[in-house]
């Protein structure tokens, strides 16, 4: 299905490709103005290439860049050359400025009291002696740690597992129990009681009545005949 | 028989200015229409385009063959022009273009139509290139770069994109509003007598 839209945007870019789609555009008449006219408008700038500049012209900016060439060589090499003067007045810049300070103590003249000239050399005199003293003195001789490894004999704890059993029921028995007792009573303790408690009830020994006596109970009365 | 340009740039890297200048004359119209269609004074196009040149000449020693002369060349100068787009370059100096350099007046008219180097045709060559540099002076340049390099040097969308450092879509849209442009001020009007549209088809 043809999209004018879609082909307008096409179409710049074959004009500036340079590809004929006229071909393409047989049904469209709107395309095939379209691409006339940007056809038409990219030709014109196309034909300004020789329009730009005639031969005269180049034989005048040949000469033209060569003089610039040539200028901007020479400058090239006289900034160099400059630079090289530069880093070595710099680099005995440098050295002067370090050797100001010394330069300065020994050609300065300064007038200074006597007293004070006394001083100073008494006081170096007394810390040449003091220096002189303390590499004199004997070493101090310092405590030295020696590490002796000494046997200290360690109980050992030994631990012992009882696994304890409980039984469920008795449990539950005894938990119905005023809560007093079966808080003083011990596991321990439960653990002792004799069997026969604890063996459930059986029918084993049981005789059988000769006359079976009835009750009827009428109504909801207890013990009413 | 004609040297190589891998010769001559050999040359030139030994610091031959006869081999660079060789070099020059064979690239240099390719950078002198690009310059001349990006400013809007002649005078400010041969320089430009000259800056390039000795950027490159300084340059020369760090080419490494590793692509053509030509794309080199390219790369620098595209930066020029940005460059110079940045600085206060364009001199304008009463804004005077081609066009109005060769305003033909009624008396001295004949003089110039009988001379030689300017011809009729010559004349409204030089108009018409008038009107397209009056065209492009109304976009931004990178806009203007940016149809240039796609419609002079043919480069794609993101060739140019990736050398001018944006997206292909500001590149793309920026060639098309050049266009568009380039069409409003070269199409035909309804008073004009002789439409530049019809004229560029007769060519």
């Amino acid at each position: 299905m043809h999209n004018c839209r879609e082909m307008k945007e096409r179409l710049i870019e074959m004009v500036l490709d340079g590809v004929d789609c006229a071909a393409e555009l047989d049904g469209c008449a709107e395309c095939r103005t379209e691409f006339a006219e940007l056809n038409a408008t990219l030709r014109i700038t196309r034909r300004l290439n020789q329009v730009v500049a005639d031969e005269n012209y180049w034989s005048g900016y040949h000469a033209r860049l060569r003089q610039k060439l040539g200028t901007s060589e020479g400058s090239s090499h006289a900034k160099a050359q400059r630079r090289k003067v530069d880093a070595e007045k710099n680099r005995a810049s440098d050295l002067r400025l370090i050797f100001a300070p010394l330069r300065l103590c020994v050609r300065t003249a300064v007038r200074v009291p006597v007293p004070l000239v006394v001083l100073t050399i008494l006081a170096f005199a007394a810390l040449g002696l003091f220096a002189v003293r303390a590499s004199r003195r004997p070493p101090v001789q310092t405590s030295v740690i020696v590490h002796v490894p000494v046997e200290v004999p360690v109980v050992q704890e030994k631990v012992v597992t009882r696994v304890v059993y409980r039984e469920r029921r008795s449990f539950a028995r005894n938990s119905r129990r005023s809560t007093n007792e079966s808080r003083v009573e011990s596991t321990f303790a439960r653990s002792r009681k004799s069997p026969a408690e604890e063996i459930p009830p059986s029918l084993t020994g049981f005789k059988p009545a000769e006359d079976v006596k009835l009750v009827v109970i009428k109504g909801g009365a207890p013990y009413e005949k | 028989m004609a040297e190589s340009d891998a010769d001559l740039i050999k040359r030139a890297q030994l610091r031959d200015l006869d081999a660079f200048c060789e070099l020059a004359e064979r690239y240099a119209r390719r950078i002198h229409l690009l310059a001349s269609h990006y400013c809007q004074n002649p005078q400010d196009a041969e320089d430009l385009s000259q800056e390039v040149w000795l950027k490159a000449y300084q340059a020369l020693q760090t080419f490494r063959f590793d692509s053509s002369f030509h794309t080199w060349l390219r790369r620098i100068t595209i930066n020029t022009f940005l460059n110079h787009r940045r600085s206060n370059f364009f001199r304008r100096r009463g804004q005077t273009t081609a066009v109005q350099l060769l305003q033909i007046d009624s008396d001295n008219s004949g003089e110039l139509v009988g001379s030689s180097s300017v011809s009729p045709e010559n004349i409204y060559n030089k108009i018409l290139f008038g009107s397209v540099v009056n065209a492009l002076a109304e976009l931004t340049p990178s806009q203007r770069l940016a149809f240039l390099l796609r419609h002079y040097e043919g480069m794609s969308y993101e060739e140019i994109a990736n050398e001018m450092n944006c997206s292909t879509g500001t590149v793309k849209k920026g060639v098309w509003r050049t266009i568009a442009k380039l069409r409003a001020r070269l199409s035909p009007e309804p008073e004009t007598p002789e439409p530049l549209t019809d004229l560029a088809n007769e060519y």
